[in-house]
């Protein structure tokens, strides 16, 4: 600790600064508090972003480099694990917020209570939530006004009551929304503008989103669309009391003799330990992470780490996975206007039932294919080479578009993220080893729904179609939910009453690992 | 403009060179339109390549980004990988040319080449076990069942093995930003039929807007399309 002084206590002490921990910062802040933010990545500003497929979606600009942060993965405990990059997400400030496009639709009211609308499923845990839509209502109408988000309210028939409009109306459509709205409305389906992170007029003193081609794995160089970073992080700075730490890994949560959150033990930019004590810590590092950072918090009285007496934490890890009915059309879609994903959505496929074979259901929304450009991407079936491949980039790629799906799997017990002793990150930390295998009940969700897609799309005229089912769930939406699960049976969740882990008072899980099963609308 | 206009040579050798654009020349041909010749491809891989001076382009594309600490050790580690991959890739390519046809890869008809590169494509050479262990860039889905599932927002290229790396270098070669030295003139944003921006500061700026080709009815968002 070389000549560095022990820091000031907060009165809170969050770790990662993304969607969660930016959010919970302006909120503490404002009411009063003192709030110490600790960011395991660096505090980019937005003028170091740019319009680069090859730095960000190729080059790990934005995505954790593999080599210093690697994960494992396996579908089952006999499997060896593999190394590889599951389920990324920025590690930097904004987080999560910094690479999206920004969809936001609402969770609907019967997701929230998935146990009392299916009942048991073989194999899998659905459970009420211990808060309601109407509990949320007031605080997704407080974020869409702060953040900034556009939409239509009352196009989306399955959208539980609002108490207000969107602050600005929803985005110009692009020409794969206008084609998905046509097939939509070919089949009966209501369909609507998707609620978008980003603003089609000048709102709360911030001017309209630039809409490049580069934002979909693109950091935004205007600061125009919603992210942590162009609201809440900024809003928070502006109160006086907030001291957001970039470059500050935190290893461990330490705890004092009674077992409570003592102090955040990081790791600065120079390399040097320092230790942040605070009367309440907050972990907003996603789910993976989140759960990752409390098995790291080993000590002598809680051996298997933090709030995990009950061997529940980072066990029923859900995930959305991403995949598409693709079709080509005869006039142009330019799937890279707006980056791709300036998208029509339908909650038609959000409850399915078991007349179709499964339960639940997802978001179903349009995008491009393989944008900006077709880097890493080429058109079902095409050659992967040669003269065929270069005649399928140039007749299908300005052509195609996608109707896309954000499956998210059951909640098993077996799926879970551990520590892996046997692969250390950068820093000399055991990484996070990811168990899962698909629920059979995904695979028939998966299946049903893509070829609902395809409908869809002949519906809207495209010349040819393809489904692209899903096999099995590989993470690669990079949304994580439900490590460390709410709860108000002290027994069985990870967490207690009052929403806080187990035997561990004082620290707060705020992020996407709180989140119960399968919010199938909503890509955190 | 920062655009790679000269031939130099930072990595490959002179056979090497010449034999990684005869492949790229195969894997994106020249047509009625340009090809990944034109694109300058070889350059773009070469200077990659070269070491970890052309990692990151700097967001208004004046230049490059210098890599320090951690970022800078795993970048070196992952180039030395790559490396190693050409060198060895390119002279399994010759065996096999030698092999099938008696003359080095460079020296074969286009025809010959294509089908030098099919054998490296299906790997028959390895076992299944080995084949396992890598991965093919897919995307959408290649035809291959061994491949990555679809749509993967990251691709890592340390698991790809020697042809699916060139493909897909040849791939970024022709359709990434031209400041990294390929794409020249823009042909391959030309042969997909993408207006794309006119440099990178012109989306750094952002001057850039796709909004023109939104679909054409315009209820709102005009303001965005000035909204400076």
């Amino acid at each position: 600790m070389a000549g560095k002084k022990k820091p000031e206590r907060a009165d809170v002490c969050i770790i990662g600064a993304g969607a969660s921990g930016a959010t919970a910062a302006k909120v503490l802040t404002e009411s009063g508090l003192r709030v110490v933010a600790l960011e395991k990545g660096p505090w980019r500003k937005p003028e170091s972003f740019g319009g680069d497929e090859l730095a960000n979606a190729n080059r790990y600009n934005l995505w954790p480099d593999p080599i210093l942060n690697p994960r494992t993965f396996r579908h089952s405990p006999q499997e060896d694990p593999k190394v590889e990059l599951f389920c990324p997400v920025p590690q930097m400030v904004g987080g999560g917020t910094v690479h999206w496009t920004g969809w936001v639709p609402r969770m609907t009211v019967n997701e929230f209570k998935q146990e009392t609308i299916y009942g048991e499923v073989d194999g899998a845990s659905l459970k009420d939530w211990p808060i309601t839509y109407e509990d949320l209502e007031p605080y997704y109408d407080k974020v869409e006004w702060s953040f900034g988000v556009s939409g239509q309210a009352g196009a989306n028939k399955y959208e539980g009551p609002r108490s207000r409009d969107y602050p600005v109306p929803a985005m110009r459509p692009t020409r794969y929304a206008q084609k998905f709205h046509e097939g939509c409305a070919a089949l009966g389906y209501n369909s609507f503008p998707t609620p978008m992170a980003m603003l089609s007029r000048p709102h709360n003193g911030r001017r309209a989103t630039v809409q490049s081609a580069f934002v979909q794995q693109h950091g935004d160089p205007t600061g125009t669309k919603s992210t942590a970073l162009t609201t809440f992080v900024p809003d928070a700075v502006a109160t006086g009391r907030f001291d957001l730490r970039s470059d500050c890994y935190v290893h461990e949560i330490t705890v004092d003799e009674r077992g409570r959150a003592k102090s955040a033990v990081y790791q600065d930019a120079d390399g040097d330990f320092v230790e942040q004590e605070a009367d309440v810590f907050m972990l907003a590092c996603g789910a993976m992470e989140s759960a990752r950072l409390l098995l790291l918090s080993r000590s002598v009285r809680f051996p298997n780490g933090l709030a995990n007496g009950n061997d529940l934490v980072g066990r029923y890890l859900t995930l959305h996975e991403y995949s598409a009915a693709v079709g080509v059309f005869e006039e142009e879609m330019y799937g890279w206007a707006g980056g791709g994903y300036v998208s029509g959505s339908t909650f038609e496929f959000l409850e399915g039932s078991q007349d179709n074979g499964f339960v639940g259901g997802s978001h179903v929304a349009a995008a491009g294919v393989g944008v900006p450009l077709p880097i890493n991407f080429t058109m079902p079936d095409q050659p992967a080479w040669g003269q065929g491949m270069k005649d399928a980039d140039r007749e299908l790629f300005n052509h195609s578009m996608a109707v896309g799906v954000c499956l998210h799997d059951l909640p098993q017990y077996e799926n879970r993220l551990e520590l892996d002793e046997s692969v250390k990150d950068a820093w000399g930390l055991p990484v996070a080893r990811v168990t899962h295998k698909a629920h059979t009940n995904d695979i028939q969700q998966g299946r049903w729904i893509i070829d609902k897609n395809v409908e869809i799309l002949d519906a809207a005229g495209a010349k040819k179609s393809w489904p692209v089912y899903i096999d099995r769930i590989t993470g690669n939406a990079s949304h994580q939910h439900s490590t460390i699960r709410m709860g108000t049976d002290p027994r069985s969740p990870s967490s207690t009453s009052g929403a806080r882990p187990t035997r561990w008072r004082t620290s707060t899980p705020s992020t996407a690992a709180r989140f119960r099963p399968r919010p199938g609308s909503t890509p955190p | 403009m920062n655009e790679q206009r000269s031939t130099e040579r930072l990595f490959f050798d002179e056979h090497q060179w010449a034999t990684v654009e005869a492949a790229m020349s195969r894997i994106i041909p020249t047509d009625h339109q340009p090809g990944a010749r034109e694109a300058n491809t070889t350059g773009f891989l070469d200077r990659y390549l070269s070491g970890i001076e052309y990692v990151y382009a700097k967001p208004d594309g004046s230049g490059f980004e210098k890599l320090s600490g951690k970022r800078a050790e795993a970048w070196r580690q992952r180039i030395e990988g790559l490396r190693k991959v050409y060198t060895e890739g390119i002279a399994e390519m010759d065996r096999r040319s030698r092999e099938l046809f008696g003359d080095d890869f460079r020296a074969l008809t286009e025809g010959q080449q294509d089908e030098v590169l099919g054998a490296m494509e299906s790997r028959s050479g390895m076992d299944e076990g080995e084949q396992e262990e890598h991965q093919v860039a897919a995307g959408y889905g290649a035809p291959e069942e061994e491949a990555e599932p679809a749509m993967q927002q990251t691709l890592n290229e340390s698991d790809l093995l020697f042809f699916p790396l060139l493909v897909l270098h040849t791939r970024q070669g022709f359709y990434g930003d031209p400041v990294y030295g390929g794409n020249r003139d823009r042909v391959g944003w030309e042969v997909l039929g993408f207006p794309g921006p006119e440099s990178m500061a012109e989306v750094h700026s952002g001057r850039y807007s796709t909004l023109p080709y939104f679909a054409e009815s315009t209820d709102h968002g005009e303001e965005a399309a000035d909204g400076r």
